[in-house]
């Protein structure tokens, strides 16, 4: 069932059960009350909905009606008995009784059953001012507990506090098992269940282990669920229920999950998934939902750093001073070296009105085109692939799409860990019957995870994207499965028979690409058969697809493959790329690429030009400027002295890590912003303190175009929110900026943007959230894009030859690296590293299969060397039948790991995005860390304490670079 | 000025030619690669490719040498 967007719907209140969406409405009667809903509602929903408030303990909202309090029983005129309204339909004409003498009787009945085995210590409980039973108690008027509190009871349960988030107390069970049905139907993890049976029925999570053992992958959606204090966040258990609360965006991944912040004051208590977030629809993970205790870490830098060369202490200054200083060298270093001598990166973790302030730093104070940003490491590809064949840089669906997908084809993309949220809702699609197939060399859990078994899971070789790609397109071409209509009406007619002619050349055949992907032609060919064959078909992917040296090309390829196969413009259908961080495609929209103003308007478009020179006041550069790989070259070359780096730590996440470093030691004045000591900040001269999400106002724009409001929750701890420190370096380079609020540079940017013209943060308070493109054609935004047409008039259809990396396996480096994410940690890990999630995931290790262990004499937590011919680094070894021969697997969380030390420099042929994601390397067994680990534990010992002698401390020293 | 950005323009030019290679025509082909370089190149990276065709060439893959001989001045 989908949810859609009512204003009507008030999204702190439960309605007992889900809402319906129904074009049929039927009229009943309530309490005397006539009352209109969609078929298929409740009778407690509809009750609800008059704001007739039926008392219930199993059923809410999120979840599908159980039945099984009866605290909820109704007279339903003409029926026998007292029917629970949670799972009875309400039907036209119904005359229903909500509250009457035999009810209540009924109720109270019930409620003294429940109290006589339940702690009576309501007022030193957690959830004292919010606990159902009490509430529930209340309304139905418990006054006595008829059976005593002698008999056997379950008040002595041992209380089970492994997860660091929250803890479990049984004695305050009422075995309702809406946690339970949590995992089960929302996070799809099915990691609870209710043990025994009568009396000793109790919640277990796993067979009888402790949270933390057990399967949960601390979503949180059971502690949401939970009606009393059973399952309850440690932080209130701490101190106490919060007083007020706001709803803002998560700052992880590209899911854009919305939460209400509860607070105390200015401290955050907790962060609870709001139901009215509409991509996530009140589900969370556990990074958005409780990795937030990064904001306050000790370790947040406070106070304006600078400093002369990156050999000396640093020199904690006034805002003032910081940027005068920054704005002197950076002005000094153009008038030595020339304009193009400095550029600058904006942030996929920051606003869209940041990102749009940095760009417009660097295009209209630093006078160049030299901006960047981090997607150009994760889905530059995309931006690329998407605007050529289907002529906008994003994706084309919502996530609530996929709920009418009969087809879904993962590729390269992991989503229960890297996009969670995103990730249930697929398994929820999935256990209600779609078909599934994965294409990844690694065996993720979407593979087979509980009621969920991929069709097919295409275990491709890293590196061999676009000969599957190929491979499908002519299966589907060859064996005549492409949508004639579609491809008639929709696309271009010579593009598409200029690619039928490539594509149906034997070559391609599943057959002949065999020996390059490793998939069996048949099993290919099945998979091809069922994505073209199906109603619906989606395609979801990540930056397996992106992060090659042929990324464009494979978007280009996927998106061959929906045009073909016509499943674009319509619900449950598209091209789907799963962003990575918060804000990346907001960055994107942004302007930030050198080559492109805000809205993906090129620069050497005079026209466009002079539109943004009327607003900005100055001339603009009609050439592109540097991509960072390019900048880091010209740094290396003597020719690139200056960088403004905001929110992005390019010194751990880039590759090549040993020229990365190289490249920064070079640069004359490298300004870096960020709210932690970070990799890059190591490197800086100026350190400007930056704010995290809770302490701004702004929007992100996630995976699906949705623009989501950021809302300020306590203040910036350095004083400064982001966009005002970029404007007031903007100030100090004398090109003036005078914004009051991040919502008057929202109106620079919808008056800029043609698809941002009719947003406004008065629409987004409105509305919600807003997915572009939103301007007059589409006042209320555009959830599913390419309805009738393409922004280039009809889809093209693009050549994509195969062409192999020039990284292959040798024999010298005989074993492919490929790189991801883990659940609990985010990106570099700046933020997850300094919370509790370090529990799960305290370091980066190497994933490699039994049968290339076993010939390398390596067994599970062995150290072992990793040398590529970039570099060499040493992890901790796990053996996981996970990987296939040949392949191994790491991470980047930990900088220390050194995961991108061996990362080469190979990149994307239209993009220069890094190809993370095939490393030829070795790997041994050894005994101590590599050459590489011993000066970045030198250097940043010596880089701590030039931080301490700034600060006068001798604290520990950040949890960063331990 | 060092080598590193030439040997990675170098780079650049000959992958873009090498994933441009479908047309069948060299002169299109030429055009299409001029024309990526042309978008997405900064000055300075274009003025350097230039220089070294003007001087050298050698490392580039044929069609990537005749589309950096057709990037404007």
């Amino acid at each position: 069932m989908i949810q859609i967007f009512d204003p009507k719907v008030d999204y702190n209140k439960d309605y007992g059960t889900p809402a319906h969406v129904s074009e049929n409405l039927i009229t009943l009667e309530i309490d005397g009350k006539s009352i209109t809903v969609a078929e298929g509602t409740s009778v407690m929903r509809a009750a609800a909905e008059a704001d007739i408030n039926i008392p219930k303990l199993c059923a809410t909202d999120n979840l599908e009606a159980f039945g099984s309090c009866r605290i909820c029983a109704v007279e339903i005129e003409g029926r026998r008995g007292t029917p629970a309204s949670c799972t009875t339909p309400a039907e036209a004409g119904m005359k229903v009784t909500t509250q009457n003498k035999r009810l209540g009787k009924l109720r109270r009945n019930i409620m003294e059953l429940y109290i006589s085995d339940h702690p009576l210590d309501c007022l030193t409980c957690p959830a004292n001012g919010n606990c159902e039973l009490q509430d529930v108690a209340g309304e139905v008027g418990l006054r006595e507990v008829r059976y005593g509190f002698s008999g056997e009871n379950h008040l002595q349960a041992e209380k089970d506090h492994s997860n660091p988030y929250f803890s479990f107390d049984p004695s305050k069970c009422i075995v309702c098992s809406r946690c339970v049905r949590a995992c089960g139907e929302v996070q799809g993890t099915f990691a609870l269940t209710i043990d025994g049976r009568g009396f000793d029925s109790k919640v277990s999570p796993g067979q009888n282990q402790d949270f933390l053992d057990s399967e949960c992958v601390s979503c949180g959606a059971c502690v949401q669920a939970c009606p009393t204090s059973t399952l309850m966040e440690k932080s209130v258990i701490e101190v106490g229920q919060p007083e007020h609360s706001v709803v803002t965006t998560c700052a992880y991944c590209g899911v854009g999950c919305q939460f209400k912040a509860e607070m105390k004051g200015a401290e955050v208590i907790r962060m609870v998934p709001y139901k009215g977030g509409q991509a996530n629809h009140g589900h969370s993970c556990v990074k958005g939902r409780f990795a937030f205790g990064y904001a306050t870490h000790e370790d947040r830098i406070t106070k304006p750093m600078i400093r002369d060369s990156i050999d000396e202490p640093w020199q904690e200054v006034s805002w003032d001073e910081a940027l005068n200083f920054a704005a002197t060298k950076l002005r000094g270093i153009q008038e030595k070296y020339g304009r193009d001598s400095i550029g600058g990166i904006t942030s996929s973790r920051c606003t869209n009105e940041e990102t749009y302030l940095v760009q417009k730093l660097i295009r209209a104070a630093f006078g160049n085109n030299n901006t960047d940003t981090c997607a150009r490491v994760c889905h530059s590809p995309t931006g690329y692939g998407l605007k050529a064949t289907l002529g906008e840089s994003a994706g084309t669906q919502t996530f609530d799409s996929v709920m009418h997908a009969d087809a879904i084809m993962v590729i390269g993309a992991n989503p229960t860990d890297a996009h969670p949220v995103f990730g249930s809702l697929l398994k929820k699609r999935l256990r209600q019957g779609a078909k599934l197939i994965v294409a990844d060399p690694r065996r993720i859990d979407l593979v087979k995870t509980p009621h969920v078994e991929t069709h097919h899971h295409l275990t491709l070789r890293p590196g061999s994207n676009v000969a599957f790609v190929n491979a499908m397109a002519h299966v589907i071409m060859s064996e005549g499965l492409e949508d004639h209509d579609f491809i008639a009406k929709r696309c271009q007619t010579e593009a598409f028979n200029a690619w039928r002619h490539f594509i149906t050349e034997e070559r391609h055949s599943p057959e002949n690409t065999e020996a390059i992907t490793g998939i069996p032609a048949a099993e290919l060919r099945s998979a091809a058969r069922i994505y073209a064959n199906a109603k619906n078909a989606a395609i979801y992917y990540g930056l397996g697809v992106t992060e090659h040296s042929q990324g464009s090309s494979m978007v280009m390829g996927i998106a061959n493959l929906a045009l073909a196969t016509g499943n674009i413009g319509r619900e449950g259908v598209g091209v789907n790329p799963l962003r990575g961080q918060n804000n990346v495609q907001g960055s994107c929209d942004m302007g930030s690429f050198p080559h492109e103003l805000p809205g993906y308007q090129h620069v050497s478009d005079d026209a466009v030009r002079a539109r943004f020179e009327a607003v900005w006041g100055v001339k603009l550069d009609n050439e592109p400027g540097l991509r960072i790989p390019n900048m880091f070259d010209a740094a290396m070359d003597g020719t690139y002295k200056g960088m403004y780096c905001q929110g992005e730590d390019i010194a751990q996440s880039d590759p090549n890590t040993n020229h990365v470093h190289a490249a920064m030691r070079a640069l004359e004045c490298l300004i870096v912003q960020d709210i932690f000591l970070n990799e890059t900040a190591k490197f800086a001269h100026v350190f400007l303190p930056g704010s995290s999400f809770l302490e701004k106002d702004g929007t992100f724009t996630n995976a699906e175009r949705r623009i989501n409001r950021v809302r300020k929750v306590m203040p910036p701890l350095a004083g400064k929110q982001d966009w005002e420190v970029t404007q007031a370096l903007s100030n100090a380079l004398g090109y003036p900026m005078n914004y009051n609020h991040p919502s008057e540079i929202m109106d620079e940017i919808a008056l800029l943007t043609p698809t941002f013209s009719n947003v406004s943060y008065e629409k987004l308070e409105e509305m919600g959230s807003l997915q572009w493109p939103c301007n007059d054609d589409t006042p209320n935004g555009t959830p599913i894009m390419h309805l009738d047409s393409f922004p280039i008039g009809k889809g093209h259809f693009s050549i994509t030859e195969y062409v192999a990396t020039e990284e292959r396996s040798t024999r010298k480096y005989p074993l492919l690296l490929t790189t991801g994410r883990t659940l609990s940690q985010y990106n570099v890990g700046a933020q997850t590293r300094r919370t509790e999630n370090q529990v799960w995931h305290d370091d980066d290790v190497l994933e490699l299969h039994p049968q290339d262990a076993e010939d390398r004499g390596i067994k599970d937590n062995d150290w072992v060397g990793i040398t590529s011919r970039s570099g060499e680094t040493v992890m901790l070894a796990k053996v996981s039948d996970r990987m296939q021969p040949g392949v191994v697997y790491t991470t980047f969380h930990h900088p220390h790991s050194g995961a991108n030390v061996v990362t080469t420099d190979n990149s994307d042929w239209a993009t220069n995005c890094p190809e993370y994601k095939v490393t030829a390397i070795q790997v041994i067994k050894v005994n101590e860390p590599s050459e590489w680990q011993q000066r970045y534990h030198e250097f940043h010992q010596e880089q701590i304490g030039h931080l301490h002698s700034a600060r006068g401390d001798k604290r520990s020293e950040p949890v960063a670079g331990k | 000025m060092g080598n590193h950005q030439l040997t990675s323009l170098i780079r650049m030019a000959n992958q873009i030619a090498a994933n441009n290679t479908h047309i069948g025509d060299d002169i299109a082909e030429a055009e299409m690669v001029a024309d990526h370089m042309t978008k997405f190149w900064a000055r300075s990276m274009k003025v350097q490719i230039r220089e070294y065709l003007e001087q050298d060439g050698s490392e580039l893959l044929p069609i990537a040498k005749q589309a950096v001989a057709l990037l404007k001045h």
